[in-house]
C-alpha cells in the first residue's frame, strides 16, 4: 500500500498536511486550533467548550441555518470537539464536496459571527453537558481523574465549573477568541480522495492570508494527585486510576504501547483475563494510553458492584505491576500482531487517517508512515519494553472512586 | 464488488461481498434470535448466552478462545439485540481461515456449569453498569411501556433476578430451540477468498443438526402511554417518545429513514432548532428502527428537570406540524445527502458493511449493493415520506420520563 503525505507550512503559522489515498470516495478533514481548554482564562474555564458552539452559530455572511443548510447540502457529517489542547472542527464528506467544505470551514474559524444572541444558549448548553455528567459516572470518573493527575491547567475538564460558566460574558469570550483563534499551530489535516495540487491552492485560497497572533503559554501547577473518593449512590463503584508514562515523541513511546496492549489489548489481556475472566469482578476493565505533547499517563478503569470494590482495585493494581515481572514470547507476538493489525484496519478510514495525521504533527512534526509504525513494532524487544516499565513503574497513582464507599489504599500507594 | 452466496444441506446460509481494493476482511454469524425469543423466566438469556459463546468449546478453553482471536490481531466482539445475536471479528485477509475456524467452533459452545456460575457475576456487573446510565435505562423501559404483551417488550439483558434464577440447563435447552443452522447466516466481507471462506465454513458447520426454528411476528402500534420513574439519584431528566414506523421488510423504510433524519438528526433538523439551538435540551434525536414485522421512531431528549414537561410539549408540537404541514424541499434534499454520507463513510470499512449487508439479507433475503442503495434513497419522494407521516400517525406516542421529574 504506497503512502503518499504532503505537508506544507504556510508563514503564517499554519500547517497543511495531507495523504491521497486509493479506493476511497470520501475525504475527511480535521483542523486543530491552539485554543483548547489549557488556555482558558482561569475563572472563566469552559471557555474553550462554549466558544466552539458559539462558533457554529453563524459564520461569515450565514447564520445558524444556512450555516447548517450549507454544511447539510454537502452531506458533510461535522463534529465539533474540545481537548486539552485544540479546538477540533472533525468533517466528512464526498471527495468531490471538499473544496466547498474547506469555505464554510475557513469561515467558521476566521469570521464566526458571535453575536449576543446566541450567546446565551451556548453557554447553558455546556452547562448541561456539565450537569448530564453526573448521570454518567464513568465518564465523570475519568475527567475528574485528568484533573487530578495532570498539572494544572493541562487535565482541565474541558466543561469548565457552573460558577466559571456563569461568570463568562460575551464580550470576554469574543476577546478570548480574538486571541486564541489563529492559524499559529493550527493544523489542517486532510485525507481521503484528494488532489493535492488542487489542496494546496485552496488551503492558500481559504487560510493563507488569515493573520497570526501569538497563543500565550500557561505556568503549570504541580498536578493535584492523591486518592479521591466522590461518594454516590450509585449502582457500581467506579475505580479510576492513573501513573506516569512516557509521551509520544519518546524513544520509549512503542514499548509503552506494547505495554498497555499486553495488559489491556484484547480479551486474552492481562486485566480482562484476571480480574473479569478468572474471577468475575467486572464487567469493563481496561487501561489506554493517553499523551499530551510532553506528559502522558497510563488510565485504568474498571466498574463493579460496590462489595467486591477492594478486590477489584487491589487485582488491577497487581497486574499493573506484575507485568513489570516478565511477558512471554507468546504475549509480545500477539501484541505486536494486534497493534499493527489496528493500524491497518485505521489505515482503511479516512475518518481515522485525517485525526492521526493531525496528531503526529501536533506531537512529532512529521507524519509517520505505516511502514515506519509496523517495523518500529516488529523490531522492539521484550527487553526493550521490560526495560521501559522499569523506568515507569507502576506507581505514584492518581486515583479516584465513585460509588457509596471509598477504596482502601493504604496497602498499595506506598 | 462481487456478491457470492451459497446455502449448506442444514440450511445454514452463507453471503459475501468481495472487495478486492479492500486491506482487511470482516466475517460473522448472524444468528436470529434475541430477547424476543425468551420465555419470561429465562429472561435475558440471549445476551448471557453471547457471553458463553466465548466461554469455549469441546475443543478450546475460555482463554483459548480469547488468545487466538488476539493472535490474529483480530478486531472482534458480539451484540445481542431484541432480535439478533451477532458474533464477528474483522482481520487482515490472511486470516479468513483461523478466524471462520474460530467463529464456527465457539457457536457449538460447551456451557461448562463453572464458567456459567462465573459470567453470572459479569453479567450482574453489566446490569448495574447500566442502571448507572439513565440514557440506556430509559430506552429499555420505554421498549417494555411502547410494547406491552408483545414479546419486543422483553428486556434485552434481563434483570438481576432472572439471571440469578437462571440454570445452565435452561440455557442449554434456549440454544437448542434457536441455534439451528437454518437460522444462521454467516457473512463475509471485503477482500475474503469465496471458494476459501465456503469450504471452511462448511467444515466447521455442516454437521449441525437442523430443526425447525420458529419466531412469532404480530404487527404492534403501541397504546400511546405517559408516565414517569421517578428517580431522585439522576440529575437530568431523560425522556424517550416511541411511535409505530414501517417494519424491516417494508419498502418504505427508507422514507421512514429520511423522514426521521429531517424531523430529527441532531444537527440541523426540526428537532435541533426547536430545542437544542436554544438550549432547552443539551441532546434531541430521532432514529427509525425497523424491526421484524414492525417498527418504531424513537426520539430521545435530555433535559433540566424544570424544563422536561415543556420539552415534551414542544416536541409534540413539532410532530404534529411535520403531519400537519410537511416540509420543504431543501430538507429532503438535506436529509438524503447526510444519510448518503454517513453510508458511504460506513461502507468504506468492511466492519461497516458487514452489518448492512448482514441485516438486508436476514429481514428481505436481498443483496443491496451501496451505489444502488444510496439511488433507492434518492429515489425517495416527498409523497412518500409525507404518506409515512400521515399513515403511522407520529403523535401516537409513548412516552417515559426517567428522572427527578414526577409527572410529564
Amino acid at each position: 500500500m504506497p503512502e503518499e503525505f504532503h505537508i506544507t507550512e504556510f508563514p503564517n503559522g499554519l500547517t497543511l498536511v495531507a495523504q491521497q489515498m486509493d479506493s476511497v470516495t470520501s475525504t475527511a478533514v480535521t483542523l486543530r486550533l491552539s485554543a483548547g481548554a489549557r488556555f482558558d482564562p482561569t475563572g472563566a474555564e469552559g471557555s474553550a467548550a462554549v466558544l466552539t458552539d458559539w462558533c457554529m452559530r453563524g459564520a461569515g455572511h450565514r447564520n445558524t441555518h444556512q450555516l447548517n443548510d450549507a454544511l447539510d447540502a454537502l452531506g458533510c457529517q461535522h463534529y465539533e470537539s474540545v481537548q486539552s489542547a485544540h479546538i477540533t472542527f472533525a468533517t466528512a464528506q464526498l471527495g468531490r464536496n471538499l473544496p466547498a467544505v474547506l469555505e464554510i470551514l475557513a469561515t467558521i474559524v476566521r469570521q464566526p459571527t458571535l453575536g449576543d444572541d446566541t450567546f446565551a444558549p451556548c453557554r447553558e448548553l455546556v452547562r448541561q453537558d456539565l450537569d448530564a455528567l453526573e448521570d454518567e459516572p464513568a465518564s465523570k470518573a475519568d475527567l475528574l481523574l485528568r484533573e487530578n493527575f495532570y498539572p494544572d491547567p493541562l487535565g482541565r475538564c474541558v466543561y469548565g465549573r457552573g460558577e466559571s460558566l456563569a461568570a463568562l460574558t460575551a464580550e470576554a469570550l469574543r476577546a478570548h477568541a480574538q486571541r486564541l483563534m489563529s492559524p499559529q499551530g493550527t493544523i489542517l489535516a486532510v485525507a481521503g480522495d484528494l488532489d493535492w495540487g488542487q489542496l494546496t491552492d485552496l488551503a492558500a485560497d481559504h487560510f493563507g492570508d488569515w493573520s497570526t497572533t501569538q497563543i500565550p503559554e500557561s505556568t503549570l501547577r504541580e498536578p493535584t494527585g492523591g486518592v479521591t473518593h466522590v461518594p454516590k449512590k450509585s449502582a457500581q463503584t467506579h475505580i479510576a486510576l492513573a501513573h506516569p508514562t512516557v509521551p509520544i515523541a519518546h524513544r520509549q513511546y512503542y514499548a509503552a504501547r506494547i505495554a498497555a496492549t499486553v495488559l489491556s489489548g484484547g480479551m486474552s489481556s492481562r486485566l480482562f483475563t484476571e480480574v473479569r475472566e478468572k474471577r468475575g469482578l467486572v464487567y469493563h476493565v481496561s487501561s489506554r494510553y493517553d499523551s499530551l505533547r510532553n506528559l502522558a499517563g497510563m488510565f485504568t478503569y474498571a466498574g463493579t458492584m460496590p462489595p467486591k470494590a477492594q478486590e477489584t482495585f487491589e487485582v488491577t493494581v497487581g497486574e499493573l505491576r506484575r507485568i513489570a515481572e516478565g511477558i512471554s514470547a507468546e504475549e509480545m507476538a500477539r501484541a505486536q500482531t494486534q497493534l499493527k493489525s489496528t493500524l491497518v484496519m485505521q489505515g482503511e478510514s479516512t475518518t481515522a487517517r485525517s485525526g492521526a495525521l493531525a496528531s503526529d504533527w501536533y506531537h512529532l512534526r512529521r507524519l509517520r508512515s505505516l511502514g515506519e509504525l509496523s517495523r518500529a513494532i516488529d523490531t522492539i524487544t521484550v527487553e526493550e519494553v521490560l526495560g521501559h516499565l522499569h523506568d515507569c513503574p507502576a506507581e505514584k497513582f492518581t486515583v479516584l472512586v465513585i460509588g457509596p464507599d471509598p477504596v482502601d489504599t493504604a496497602g498499595v500507594m506506598t | 464488488m462481487e456478491f457470492k452466496q451459497t446455502q449448506l444441506d442444514n440450511g445454514l446460509t452463507i453471503i459475501a461481498e468481495v472487495n478486492e481494493s479492500a486491506q482487511s476482511m470482516a466475517a460473522g454469524f448472524f444468528v436470529r434470535t434475541g430477547s424476543r425469543d425468551e420465555t419470561a423466566h429465562v429472561g435475558g438469556v440471549s445476551h448471557f448466552l453471547e457471553h458463553m459463546m466465548f466461554k469455549g468449546t469441546d475443543r478450546r478453553n475460555a482463554f483459548d478462545v480469547n488468545r487466538e482471536f488476539d493472535e490474529l490481531g483480530a478486531h472482534y466482539n458480539a451484540f445481542t439485540s431484541e432480535e439478533n445475536t451477532v458474533y464477528y471479528g474483522a482481520v487482515l485477509p490472511d486470516f479468513q481461515t483461523r478466524m471462520l475456524d474460530l467463529l464456527g467452533d465457539m457457536l457449538r459452545p460447551a456451557l461448562r456449569r463453572e464458567d456459567f456460575d462465573l459470567e453470572k457475576n459479569v453479567i450482574l456487573d453489566e446490569i448495574a453498569r447500566y442502571r448507572d446510565t439513565p440514557s440506556y435505562r430509559v430506552y429499555e423501559k420505554l421498549m417494555t411501556q411502547h410494547f406491552q404483551d408483545h414479546p419486543l417488550a422483553n428486556s434485552v439483558l434481563g434483570t438481576p433476578e432472572s439471571i440469578r434464577g437462571l440454570n445452565r440447563d435452561e440455557m442449554q435447552a434456549y440454544f437448542d430451540r434457536r441455534y439451528s443452522p437454518g437460522n444462521v447466516t454467516v457473512v463475509g466481507v471485503g477482500k475474503l477468498h469465496w471458494d476459501a471462506f465456503v469450504k471452511k465454513t462448511e467444515g466447521m458447520c455442516s454437521h449441525w443438526k437442523p430443526f425447525e426454528v420458529s419466531r412469532e411476528i404480530n404487527p404492534w402500534s403501541g397504546l400511546g402511554t405517559r408516565r414517569t420513574i421517578v428517580d431522585d439519584k439522576v440529575a437530568r431528566e431523560h425522556v424517550g417518545i416511541m411511535s409505530p414506523a414501517p417494519c424491516g421488510q417494508d419498502d418504505a423504510r427508507f422514507a421512514a429513514q429520511v423522514l426521521a433524519t429531517i424531523f430529527g438528526d441532531a444537527t440541523g433538523s426540526r428537532l435541533f432548532y426547536a430545542l437544542v439551538e436554544p438550549a432547552i435540551a443539551d441532546e434531541a434525536h430521532t432514529s427509525y428502527n425497523p424491526l421484524d414485522g414492525t417498527g418504531t421512531f424513537l426520539t430521545f431528549v435530555s433535559t433540566d428537570p424544570d424544563r422536561a414537561a415543556r420539552a415534551v410539549e414542544i416536541a409534540h408540537a413539532e410532530l404534529r406540524k411535520f403531519m400537519e404541514e410537511g416540509f420543504v424541499h431543501t430538507e429532503l434534499q438535506a436529509a438524503k445527502n447526510k444519510i448518503a454520507s454517513a453510508a458511504t463513510l460506513q461502507g468504506e470499512l468492511p466492519m461497516g458493511r458487514l452489518v448492512a449487508v448482514g441485516f438486508d439479507w436476514i429481514y428481505r433475503r436481498e443483496y443491496i449493493p451501496l451505489a444502488r442503495q444510496i439511488d433507492m434513497l434518492f429515489a425517495v419522494s416527498a409523497d412518500e415520506v409525507v404518506n409515512i407521516a400521515q399513515q403511522y400517525d407520529l403523535t401516537a406516542t409513548t412516552v417515559l420520563g426517567l428522572g427527578p421529574v414526577k409527572q410529564l
